[in-house]
């Protein structure tokens, strides 16, 4: 690393490891079990969501406001990292939060698809990517999904959206998914830091194809149609080893696992009858949470550090979005702790 | 015209000995200052600790300063 970029890398690792002392710490959770859904919103209201909390509550009331509040935050708290770094890192967190731009994205392709309210759309968006909320309320103002379609022309993404011919958005959907990880995988550097978040990426390519292989061999879907959803440039998995996977049935899928890292997470939740998918998922998470944490301390003046943050923040509005919907819904501790990622 | 020399190299090194552990130090505090900022970005009551931090590094220059004192009076 040269020896100008250092300040560059020390003023955003020291901002983000600050940040990530003020994230909940994960021996608040089954304390926060324990609280009934009022109790629940108080404890966020006090927490470091309470400016978001503060400026929804005329618009939204109880778990509506908790969601929106989250949702706020969350987008606020990676807009600033954007804001707050300069040169390669923020080159590299700009292209690593395009993911968003991809959800909003699907948000108002999808919302306009089945004609909901333009209200409606822009509750569910999360303006933490290129796309910043003024362009997200343009979009969600326009017609059709051919016009959000043709006001995004100027934008990276369009490569893949111009191909849209009408009908189902799901083809559409994967290619924006793949079209993603691909310009994020060319994004990054060969220095030792960049070289581990590559790895990181790739990791996380290769838990979104296992996810999406337990869902689809659930549903008894065939090679075919597993072959189009798969994304490449996984770390373990590779084109051949996936073609493999799908052409099995789902307890030969799981039988496969057996010799990849993967396998440990999940082995002592799997099970060739009763298998919850929820379950799983949520343990490949906390492995990804987990990788991501370990390596955050081989290089401290790296993007790895951030990486870490964001990855625990999103964890961090997952895990009280869960507590509080499930409390809503009066799910028992011990359904709602095992959906938890820890 | 040989003291004269001695004097002149002395008075080099003595420049060198600061000149360089300022050198040194400002490398070290370019990172240490911007890691301190950050966190007192996030948290103002870091600040002494951050200033601490900061300045450690000009130790370094204070043994310069003392070893061109040395080659200046000493010798």
């Amino acid at each position: 690393m040269g020896l100008f970029k250092t300040p560059a890398y020390a003023y955003i690792t020291a901002r983000v490891r600050a940040r990530k002392k003020k994230l909940i710490p994960k021996d608040t959770y089954p304390k926060l079990l324990n609280m009934e859904l009022p109790e629940i919103i108080r404890f966020i209201e006090e927490s470091e969501y309470k400016r978001d909390v503060d400026e929804l509550s005329a618009r939204f009331r109880a778990i509506d406001l908790l969601e929106h509040a989250l949702n706020r935050n969350l987008g606020a708290s990676y807009r600033k990292l954007i804001e707050i770094s300069r040169g390669q890192v923020n080159y590299l967190i700009v292209e690593y939060m395009r993911r968003w731009d991809i959800w909003n994205i699907k948000t108002v392709l999808r919302g306009k698809y089945y004609g909901a309210p333009e209200e409606e759309i822009l509750d569910y968006v999360v303006s933490a990517g290129g796309l910043h909320y003024p362009d997200l309320e343009s979009m969600a103002k326009l017609e059709s999904v051919d016009a959000i379609i043709t006001s995004l022309q100027n934008r990276p993404c369009y490569q893949v959206l111009k191909d849209y011919e009408g009908g189902m958005l799901n083809k559409i959907e994967d290619d924006l998914d793949k079209l993603y990880y691909s310009r994020l995988l060319d994004a990054i550097g060969v220095s030792p830091g960049e070289k581990l978040f590559l790895k990181f990426l790739q990791t996380e390519i290769d838990i979104k194809n296992l996810k999406t292989l337990f869902r689809l061999k659930r549903a008894g879907v065939e090679r075919e149609g597993v072959q189009d959803v798969i994304i490449p440039g996984g770390l373990e998995f590779k084109g051949s080893d996936l073609i493999r996977l799908a052409g099995l049935s789902f307890s030969e899928l799981i039988h496969s696992l057996d010799g990849y890292s993967y396998w440990s997470s999940i082995a002592d939740v799997v099970s060739e009858e009763g298998t919850s998918l929820t379950e799983i998922e949520t343990k490949l998470d906390a492995y990804l949470m987990n990788f991501a944490s370990r390596i955050s301390h081989y290089y401290p003046l790296s993007i790895l550090p951030v990486l870490d943050y964001v990855l625990h923040k999103k964890i961090e509005v997952d895990n009280l979005r869960i507590i509080a919907r499930g409390k809503e819904l009066k799910l028992s501790d011990d359904v709602i702790r095992d959906n938890l990622v820890m | 015209m040989v003291e004269a020399e001695a004097a002149g190299l002395i008075a080099i090194g003595a420049g060198l000995a600061v000149g360089l552990t300022g050198i040194g130090a400002a490398i070290g505090e370019q990172s240490i200052g911007s890691a301190a900022i950050g966190v007192m970005a996030e948290d103002p009551g870091f600040f002494g600790k951050g200033l601490l931090m900061t300045v450690i590094p000009e130790s370094i220059v204070i043994f310069g300063l003392v070893v061109s004192l040395i080659l200046l009076f000493v010798f």
